[in-house]
């Protein structure tokens, strides 16, 4: 039996090894992904959603919740895959010889790290509450922390213009 | 050409790879940041060329288990000095991924454990199969501690830089390799010599990427790769839609 997992977990090694390099090298080519903070926010709005459960059947607002949770957990894929792309680039900002520029690239990658670390529980609590639609667990504070993301994001990209600067305008 | 031909020659082939890729890490200066990486090749430089002339030595045997302590030691300090290069520019990640880490240490210490439990008691008599149970163990937690690194590097999107990368990828390759050996063997001691083979083209492979990680030049992030603004609005009328259905 404990040779069998010994087994196992060299062989899952070596795929996650594998998917790690895949990974990598399409990680160059990670494009900004647009994110409507407003329909983020429409999304995660608790009081539109207890509108719906209170007026709607509950076998017509546990579908219409689901499909919402399919929107906002893409949504919130977004804003994860963003926050990666953004520490990546704020990291390499850092050692730069402008101070301002490094200070705030210092914040945005805190920032972002946190962001990053919110959407993973986010993602998370989406999964249970698409698996039992009467919970309500999913945060609200992700739009408006992303917002002050962006925001920190576009100080950074008009200080620093090559690097920063097409992120800053997307993001 | 016989097994053992093969096993002399990729024997002295990762001779040369490791002393070529220490004079990489020396003439580039890496080893002001590797540390623990360049005293892993030197080791292992070292390790080879002792052990390629003491093959069929009596010595052999009671050299082996304290070179290869020293080997896996070194082994798991590159991973706490990728860990921390990794961790380096995520000060807000830091205490989480120290928990985890411990918290995979422990895991894995309790699998290593039980790795050896079903070995006891040692037949002393044999010490070779004695040895290869405690590096299967031992084996088993620089597998999994590498394999955590790269999870929880991928669960948190962190950027590997290139030589991080590298070594990090070449230690697991010749990580795996080693505890499928030291796995594998003890059931088929018959096959000792193709596994002996299998095992050196791993270290040489390994030797072979993390030359030419530490040698390519790190890639330019590039943040010029941004999406069609038509394809952003098209994305947002489409969630809009949705919303208001």
């Amino acid at each position: 039996m404990i040779t069998m997992i010994v087994i196992a977990l060299a062989l899952g090694a070596v795929v996650v090894f594998y998917l790690a390099a895949r990974s990598r090298s399409r990680q160059s080519h990670q494009p900004i992904l647009p994110v409507d903070v407003q329909a983020l926010r429409t999304l995660m709005d608790r009081d539109d959603e207890l509108f719906l459960q209170e007026r709607l059947p509950y076998s017509r607002f546990r579908r219409l919740k689901r499909r919402r949770i399919r929107v906002t957990m893409s949504y919130v894929g977004r804003v994860a895959s963003n926050a990666s792309l953004v520490m990546r680039l704020s990291a390499s900002t850092r050692l730069m010889a402008d101070p301002e520029a490094a200070a705030i690239a210092v914040q945005v990658t805190e920032m972002a790290t946190q962001i990053r670390m919110q959407c993973l529980v986010a993602l998370g609590k989406l999964a249970v509450e698409f698996a039992m639609p009467s919970l309500q667990l999913t945060p609200a504070v992700l739009a408006p922390r992303y917002q002050a993301l962006r925001e920190q994001v576009l100080r950074l990209g008009a200080l620093e213009m090559q690097n920063i600067a097409p992120a800053a305008v997307s993001i | 050409m016989s097994i053992a031909a093969g096993i002399n020659g990729l024997w002295l082939a990762s001779l040369a790879l490791d002393g070529f890729l220490l004079a990489v890490l020396i003439v580039k200066g890496m080893w002001k940041t590797f540390p623990w990486f360049t005293a892993y090749c030197a080791w292992d430089f070292l390790e080879t060329v002792v052990f390629y002339f003491l093959a069929g030595h009596p010595g052999y045997l009671s050299l082996y288990p304290i070179a290869e302590s020293i080997s896996i030691l070194l082994g798991l300090a590159i991973v706490y000095e990728i860990f921390n290069h990794l961790l380096s520019m995520h000060s807000a990640l830091r205490r989480l991924a120290k928990m985890v880490f411990r918290g995979a240490v422990i895991l894995l210490l309790l699998l290593a454990g039980a790795v050896v439990y079903i070995h006891l008691p040692f037949n002393f008599a044999d010490v070779r199969m004695a040895l290869m149970s405690m590096e299967e163990a031992a084996r088993v937690l620089e597998v999994g501690l590498l394999l955590f690194l790269f999870i929880f590097s991928s669960t948190f999107g962190l950027h590997w830089r290139q030589h991080e990368f590298g070594i990090a990828l070449g230690l697991g390759i010749l990580a795996v390799a080693k505890l499928t050996a030291v796995t594998v063997v003890q059931y088929a001691l018959s096959a000792v010599g193709m596994i002996n083979l299998a095992f050196l083209i791993a270290i040489d492979l390994s030797f072979l990427l993390w030359t030419s990680y530490l040698l390519v030049p790190e890639r330019v992030v590039s943040g010029a790769v941004v999406p069609d603004r038509t394809q952003l609005e098209q994305w947002n009328e489409a969630i809009m839609e949705l919303i208001h259905q």
